[in-house]
């Protein structure tokens, strides 16, 4: 019995191996993912005053970190029991899109888009994004400008692009100044216009690699995705799972999550493998991220969006199966962000000045869920007396995605074995 | 220097925070990849194995066995490896693991209310162990050069490159956090600390005069003063400068002007090296 290893694994942040194994006819009999790196963060914000949690865990990821600092700041609000001001859930909706905008046009274009611009089998030197800069520098050159635009607006509202550190229970430190308002909305109709130039250039894309989308990477597993009152949504409210099949719909909100999300230590990763709680492990994986949030809606949000989701769905079907349908995915909410973002410019309240309110520590116990670029993300926090942190437990975008990443791996390697 | 540098870069026990401020010179993108050959980057580029390398960006600590065979092997295959990041520099955000054993950490995160099968631990050999405590790079190796910060800025990023281009040394800034700072002191000792979420800071006054435990005046400039400028006091992400031994001590000293009223703020430890725990004379809790 022979054995692939392919490690580390590229062109994302993160670190993981694939192992393959091969029965004696040489077809890949048993696939793993192995997540390979382990921080503990669970452990070490315990004993932290729980408004300065917050400040630590975005460094689980430098990617989405304002997720992190989101989601976190909501389960101590929770926890607290905090009414926060309208114009302070704005801005930090706001700081969410922004962090949305930057990762979306990061991973598509600087991550999958050399694959595609390039070729998958153009030589590794040159596909990545410096060849893309070099092959396409139109396509580079909005790449650039919707992740400056997205920083900006992470900074504008969360006072650091990348580790924001506004965000404290009750509110904001900070409001958004007019002027940093003023520059935003001076761009954001040009960055609309990069996101459907963006969804052109997918679909031209998809012309050329339509067989491969529909073969390499297709698998039916559970969706779970954030709504409210059933459209997309960003920021949260309520969490839906969709059936492999599309037939059957549960939504709970985030304070329940622990009647619908178990999680199974498996032995060959430091990532333990979520699944929806109702339907059982292993039968219950689940898929999040882009393609769980299209597949869950009802509809789009955002006008613009809401043409490309119907299309998607005209592709692709309802829910799509197919992982590669995951970059279109992305590029329609690329699109729905900046439109959701232009909404909340155009509102005054987004320079309002009341964005804190009053705030007591107590005991407590709270759930943060926001939607990270790469999935729903939960923070949960209990809190004693003094508001310190006496438990906690996180539930990571990719983490949900991990055992149904390793489904997509072995379902690839069965195709591209069988070809070959 | 040659004319193209062979740059290396890697993300070990960090975010990829520090990358990602690379990626924010947005347009001045442009300007700087012409002149570097990125020979090796796992998160984006597709090079399995480390090559040969001019300089070395080394992003994180390391927290397992497998980090820091990468970082003696790195070392070997590079002329100029760099410490990038607070993470490298002093362990960064996740040595505050270092105030735990390894096994606790385990204990806790697979012990979690929503595991389902409390007491199975990880175990399979492609899954490198964990090294005791989370370790900076120059605790491994010998380092050219640090580059603290969280991250460092995109402007620090692109002084280093373009220096080392030019033959230059990288230099970072000598002054603290302070020196940067647009809020105005009246040189007083606080009275009592208040916790960040408590009453509204005079937008214009210094932070730590107000009470809030800003840790400004212990940690290296180069950031602009971006937390106290938001209404945040600094958490002292750039690490200690260079006049000092010791953030957590300098700081420590700072405060105990304070007298008692210093020792009632909570979790010091976490505090005054918020950012350099595996870096500090007392780097460990004792077990």
């Amino acid at each position: 019995m022979g054995k692939i290893t392919i490690a580390p694994l590229t062109r994302l942040e993160g670190h993981g191996k694939v192992t393959i194994k091969l029965d004696d006819s040489g077809k890949p009999a048993d696939v793993k993912l192995h997540i390979t790196a382990l921080r503990g963060f669970e452990q070490f914000v315990i004993g932290r005053p729980a408004e300065e949690v917050p400040r630590i865990v975005p460094r689980i990821c430098g990617i989405c970190q304002t997720a992190h600092h989101l989601a976190s700041v909501k389960a101590v609000d929770a926890a607290w029991g905090a009414q926060i001001p309208s114009a302070a859930e704005k801005q930090r909706e706001l700081m969410h899109l922004g962090n949305m905008i930057h990762s979306h046009a990061l991973h598509f274009y600087y991550l999958a888009a050399p694959d595609f611009v390039l070729g998958p089998d153009a030589d590794p030197a040159i596909r990545n994004i410096v060849g893309v800069i070099d092959a396409a520098p139109e396509v580079a050159k909005k790449a650039i400008a919707m992740r400056r635009v997205g920083q900006s607006m992470v900074e504008a509202t969360g006072g650091k692009p990348i580790h924001p550190v506004t965000g404290i229970p009750g509110g904001l430190s900070k409001s958004m100044s007019e002027e940093k308002r003023d520059e935003l909305l001076a761009e954001i109709d040009t960055m609309i216009q990069y996101g459907q130039d963006g969804l052109d250039l997918m679909k031209s894309l998809n012309e050329k690699y339509l067989d491969t989308i529909n073969s390499l990477g297709v698998i039916d597993t559970w969706y779970l995705g954030l709504v409210k009152d059933g459209k997309h949504n960003f920021y949260g409210d309520t969490l839906r799972f969709v059936s492999p099949d599309g037939s059957e719909k549960m939504e709970f909100k985030p304070a329940e999550y622990l009647d619908y999300l178990g999680e199974h230590v498996v032995e060959h990763s430091y990532v333990k493998y979520p699944y929806n709680k109702k339907v059982g492990y292993p039968e219950g994986l689940y898929r999040v991220g882009p393609l769980a949030m299209i597949n869950v809606c009802d509809s789009m949000s955002t006008p613009l969006a809401e043409e490309a989701r119907k299309e998607f769905a005209e592709t692709f079907g309802r829910p799509a199966n197919q992982s590669i349908a995951y970059n279109q995915a992305r590029l329609i909410e690329l699109l729905s962000a900046c439109e959701r973002a232009k909404e909340l410019l155009e509102d005054p309240e987004i320079v309002s000045t009341d964005v804190k309110a009053e705030v007591e520590p107590k005991a407590g116990n709270g759930v943060g869920v926001v939607y990270a670029p790469r999935g729903t993300l939960f923070h949960n926090y209990e809190t004693d007396d003094n508001g310190i942190v006496t438990k906690a437990n996180m539930i990571v975008a990719t983490t949900h995605n991990v055992p149904t990443m390793e489904k997509a791996i072995q379902q690839a390697a069965e195709v591209l074995f069988k070809d070959n | 220097m040659a004319d193209k540098v062979r740059l290396g870069l890697i993300q070990l026990c960090g975010c990829s925070g520090c990358h990602i401020s690379l990626l924010d010179l947005h347009e001045q993108l442009l300007d700087v990849l012409p002149n570097l050959e990125i020979v090796y980057a796992p998160i984006i580029a597709d090079v399995k194995e480390i090559p040969e390398c001019d300089v070395f960006l080394i992003e994180g600590g390391a927290r397992n066995e497998h980090d820091e065979h990468l970082i003696h092997e790195i070392r070997e295959k590079s002329k100029v490896v760099i410490a990038w990041g607070t993470c490298a520099v002093y362990g960064g955000i996740p040595g505050l693991g270092n105030l735990y054993s390894a096994e606790q950490l385990k204990k806790t995160v697979y012990g979690t209310e929503t595991t389902d099968n409390v007491g199975e631990l990880p175990s399979d050999e492609m899954v490198p162990p964990l090294t005791n405590s989370v370790m900076p790079v120059p605790s491994i190796v010998d380092v050219e050069y640090v580059i603290p910060g969280c991250p460092p800025r995109p402007e620090i990023n692109a002084g280093a490159i373009v220096a080392l281009l030019e033959g230059r040394d990288p230099e970072l800034p000598k002054k603290i956090v302070c020196d940067e700072c647009p809020r105005t002191k009246e040189n007083v000792i606080p009275e009592t600390f208040k916790r960040t979420f408590e009453g509204t800071p005079d937008p214009e006054k210094c932070l730590f005069e107000q009470g809030y435990t800003c840790v400004g005046m212990g940690t290296r400039a180069g950031c602009g003063a971006l937390c106290p400028s938001a209404g945040v006091p600094c958490r002292g992400c750039y690490g200690k400068t260079d006049e000092v031994l010791d953030q957590g001590s300098s700081l420590a000293n700072t405060y105990a002007a304070a007298g008692d009223e210093a020792l009632k703020i909570s979790d010091k430890s976490a505090l005054f090296n918020r950012f350099t725990l595996p870096a500090a004379l007392i780097s460990k809790k004792q077990e």
